[in-house]
This record gives C-alpha cells, sequence and structure tokens, in this order.
C-alpha cells in the first residue's frame, strides 16, 4: 500500500492539468473577499474578518473537481489500464487514491487561505481597520475551508471512479451544485442541511453561509460529508472491481 | 505447466454477441508465439482476459498457473503492451516509467536501461504529447520489460514501427525467447509474423482454428502463409471448442 500511495503521489507531481485546476483557488478568494469589501461590507462588525475567510470553503468545487480527476482522469487518457496491470487489486487503487488526493488539496487549499488570510488583512489596513489576528471564528473557519476542500476531493475520487466518463462526471458535479442541490433543497425544507453542498458550507463557512436556512454545526458537518465520501467510495471500489477494461 | 499460458474454455459473452467461444490452447516458454485472426476474432479480448483487465464468462486464462489478479507480483511475471495502453499526454516518457516502477514495486534503475534498449533515451525526458506512434510503441514496450517478465503478452506490437524498429522488435522478441522467457505477440502482418514467430495459434469468430508450429501450417500444403490463413478463417459453421484439425 505504501508504493501504491508512493505511486499516486508521483502521478500527481508529474502532471500539470490537476493543479491548474486547484489553482483557481487563490484568484477566486481574493476576487471574492476584495468583492465583499468593495460592495460595502462592514469591516467593524467582528463577523466581517471569518465572512472574508468563508471564501476559502468556496473553492470546493475546485477540490471536487480535482478528485474526479483521480480516476475519471485515468480512464480519459486511458493510463487506467497501465493502473491495473500494475495494480489488479482494484480497490487498494482506489484507497490509495483516497489517500493522496484529499491530502494534496488540503495543501493546496492551505495556499489558498494563505491567500485569503493576507488579502483580509490588507484591505483591512487599507480600510484603516484594526485587524484581529486572533479572531477564532475566522481560523475556524480558514480550518474549516481546507476541511471542505480535503472532503470534496475524497468525494471526488469516489464520483470519477462510479462515473468514468471524465466530462460526464464533471458536468453531474456542476449541475448538482449549481441548481439540483438547490432544487432538491427546496422540495425537503429543513431537511436541506443534510445534503452534500449544504453540509460543505456548514463546514466552511460556519453557522452563516451563503445558503438560506439552519445549516449543521461544524463536527456534524464534517461527518455528514465522511459518509456520502464513504458512500461513494464503497460505490466505487464495488462496481470496479468487477468491471471490464475496455 | 510451471511458465508459460494456459487457456482452458475461455469464454466472453457481452449480451447475445459470443467474442470469445470456448477457446483452448498452451502457449510454451522458450519460443515466439503468434497470435492471429481476422478483425473481430476475440484476440485482443482473450489478451485482456489473461491480464485481468476483463472478466470472462467461462473457462479460464492462467500465466505460470495462475489467474493474473493471484500473482503477486504481476510486473515481474507478465509484461504487456496493448493497444489501448495509454500515455498521458503531458507527463515525459521517463516519468511514465517512473511511474508504473512505483506502483509495480520493481527499482528505479531499470529505467535508463529499458530506455536505451528500446531506443529512447534521447526522447525520454520530453513530454509524450510530442512523441511519434512509433515513439509510443516503444514507450509500450520499455514498460512491459521494466519488470524483467518471464511472460509477455503483445497486441500488435510492431503497428506504428518502420521497418528498422521492427526488425529490432523481432531480435528482441526472438531474444527473449531464447532467454527462456513466454512470449505471445498478436498481429495483422502476416510476412512480419512468419519472420518473427516459431508456433501459431488462429482465431476467427471466436472459435480456435488452427494450434501448432509454423511450419506445420505451411509446409502441409505448400501454401503461403496467407494463404493458409484464409483458409482457416474463411467463414464457416460454428462449432464450439472445436480442436483444428491438425493437432497441437
Amino acid at each position: 500500500m505504501h508504493s501504491l500511495i508512493g505511486a499516486e503521489a508521483l502521478k500527481l507531481r508529474t502532471v500539470r492539468g490537476p493543479w491548474l485546476v486547484l489553482a483557481a483557488g487563490p484568484p477566486l478568494v481574493i476576487a471574492g473577499i476584495s468583492g465583499l469589501v468593495i460592495s460595502g461590507g462592514d469591516l467593524r462588525d467582528p463577523a466581517t474578518q471569518a465572512k472574508a475567510l468563508s471564501h476559502v470553503g468556496l473553492t470546493a468545487v475546485f477540490a471536487l473537481a480535482f478528485g474526479i480527476l483521480a480516476v475519471a482522469g485515468e480512464y480519459r487518457h486511458k493510463t487506467i489500464t497501465d493502473t491495473y496491470l500494475s495494480t489488479p487489486a482494484r480497490g487498494r487503487v482506489i484507497a490509495a487514491k483516497l489517500a493522496v488526493y484529499p491530502l494534496f488539496a488540503a495543501v493546496a487549499t492551505l495556499v489558498t487561505a494563505l491567500a485569503a488570510l493576507g488579502v483580509t488583512a490588507a484591505w483591512w489596513s487599507a480600510r484603516g481597520v484594526p485587524f484581529a489576528w486572533g479572531d477564532p471564528a475566522m481560523w475556524a473557519t480558514a480550518g474549516g475551508g481546507i476541511a471542505e476542500n480535503a472532503v470534496f476531493a475524497a468525494l471526488g475520487v469516489g464520483v470519477g471512479a462510479l462515473v468514468r466518463n471524465l466530462a460526464a462526471a464533471i458536468a453531474a458535479a456542476l449541475a448538482w451544485i449549481a441548481l439540483i442541490e438547490g432544487i432538491v433543497g427546496q422540495l425537503v425544507g429543513g431537511l436541506a442541511r443534510w445534503l452534500p453542498f449544504y453540509a460543505g458550507q456548514a463546514l466552511g463557512a460556519g453557522g452563516k453561509s451563503m445558503l438560506p436556512g439552519a445549516l449543521l454545526p461544524r463536527w456534524g458537518a464534517a461527518l455528514v460529508l465522511v459518509a456520502y465520501t464513504a458512500a461513494f467510495a464503497v460505490a466505487a471500489a464495488a462496481t470496479s472491481v468487477r468491471r471490464d477494461v475496455a | 505447466m510451471d511458465d508459460g499460458i494456459t487457456v482452458t474454455g475461455l469464454t466472453k459473452r457481452y449480451g447475445p454477441v459470443t467474442a470469445v467461444d470456448g477457446l483452448t490452447f498452451t502457449v510454451a516458454p522458450g519460443q515466439v508465439t503468434g497470435f492471429l485472426g481476422p478483425n473481430g476474432a476475440g484476440k485482443t479480448t482473450t489478451l485482456r482476459m489473461l491480464l485481468g483487465l476483463v472478466a470472462p464468462t467461462a473457462g479460464r486464462a492462467l500465466i505460470g498457473g495462475r489467474r493474473y489478479a493471484d500473482l503477486r507480483e504481476p510486473r515481474r511475471s507478465v509484461g504487456a503492451v496493448l493497444e489501448a495502453t495509454g500515455f498521458h499526454p503531458g507527463r515525459t516518457g521517463r516519468d511514465h516509467l517512473r511511474v508504473i516502477a512505483a506502483a509495480g514495486g520493481l527499482p528505479a534503475d531499470g529505467i535508463a536501461a529499458v530506455l536505451d534498449r528500446v531506443g529512447l533515451a534521447a526522447a525520454a525526458g520530453r513530454r509524450v504529447r510530442g512523441y511519434s506512434l512509433g515513439m509510443r510503441q516503444r514507450l509500450g514496450l520499455a514498460a512491459a520489460l521494466l519488470g524483467d517478465p518471464r511472460a509477455l503478452i503483445l497486441d500488435e506490437p510492431a503497428n506504428g514501427l518502420d521497418p528498422a524498429g521492427m526488425a529490432e522488435l523481432r531480435d528482441l522478441l526472438r531474444g527473449l525467447a531464447a532467454d527462456g522467457r513466454t512470449v505471445l505477440m498478436s498481429s495483422h502482418l502476416l510476412s512480419e509474423v512468419a519472420q518473427t514467430v516459431d508456433r501459431v495459434i488462429i482465431v476467427a469468430d471466436g472459435t480456435l482454428r488452427f494450434a501448432g508450429p509454423l511450419g506445420e501450417l505451411t509446409g502441409g500444403r505448400g501454401e503461403t502463409l496467407e494463404a493458409a490463413f484464409l483458409r482457416l478463417t474463411s467463414p464457416r459453421p460454428r462449432q464450439p471448442g472445436a480442436v483444428a484439425p491438425a493437432g497441437h
């Protein structure tokens, strides 16, 4: 297993594409935080620092795409054949990807979070407002955002392994986040907070986020997301093992 | 047998279509065996079942007496060159091999030697998107040789090679067979096959049509390989699990 994890890490270190997906994070948070300030956000409200850092959680959609690349990308480039020739125990391949992709996503999100912190502090300074470096809500939000990205990367691995077609998996994931979860959320009312993106926002933005209605507490959201990931991973492993690789 | 490939009653059905139908043959070490048949004969499907990529509907496909999934270190037992094996275009040839070495638990210091052997040492630092078809074939061959495997399974390995490349491949395969390894190679290029193989297995419509030494196939009626091939693979009523009239 150790060599499998090393191989998965080496696969990521020897190509550029997946990193370009994650590289969208920092520009997004810089734009989002700047927008928050420029559109008249109240910098003197202590909650606004955390609100700024909550943009880190939003980049989880890129982490999801990054995770989808893990298996669906291999099918796209037909490197899946070599992968399964090296490791006929296919469940272990998926397990290795589940170990590596969330870790790399977390490191990349750390960079995004540092960028967010820097930009937020810079804006506060530009507006002459003292920046509370020790604000616990802000740090909890930053940490929650990193956790949200890591879990969405893992979720992506499961989704990509189940769907296999890269374009279809990405399209389905985006459609779910942009449209379907919103629609389903309205249909189920209070139960909406158990949906994956809602739970993700609870983890990454805390009690307040851009979604209407009550959200789960952070720890509850984390557990719900881990449960979703486990469900997808088990389904993906079970189907992968028996599937013909054309 | 200890080394060698054994296929017994191998069958694969995709819904109403039977791609491979009760195929039975053996491939012995120490010689190059050609695996021939028309398009759609079931050659690639058979090789994929040997490599554990496709699950048989019935029957067994064993390498050294074991299913691929049961091999402890698959890359050291079998090297495979398949048409569908792909390369990430953004990865260099050398990195492609480093990934295979890492995943297969193979030492990384074998990479330089194998690159030299296939003639890719100079291009190894370039990304695969810049490779010609012949270079991709060589990279696939390098990957197959990396584990110094006892058996080699190749699906149309001469595809895209120029005459010099084909001659080098022929020498390589004959050398590996002389080493005592098992070499199974599928091909369409009968003229190339005639110069490379010792033994042929011919399939059509998923069934076995001939298994025996090359000389026996052509010597019997004084036919060319092409004439014998066309005669054996012409459409005929299906007899599942048929053993060819010319013995093994």
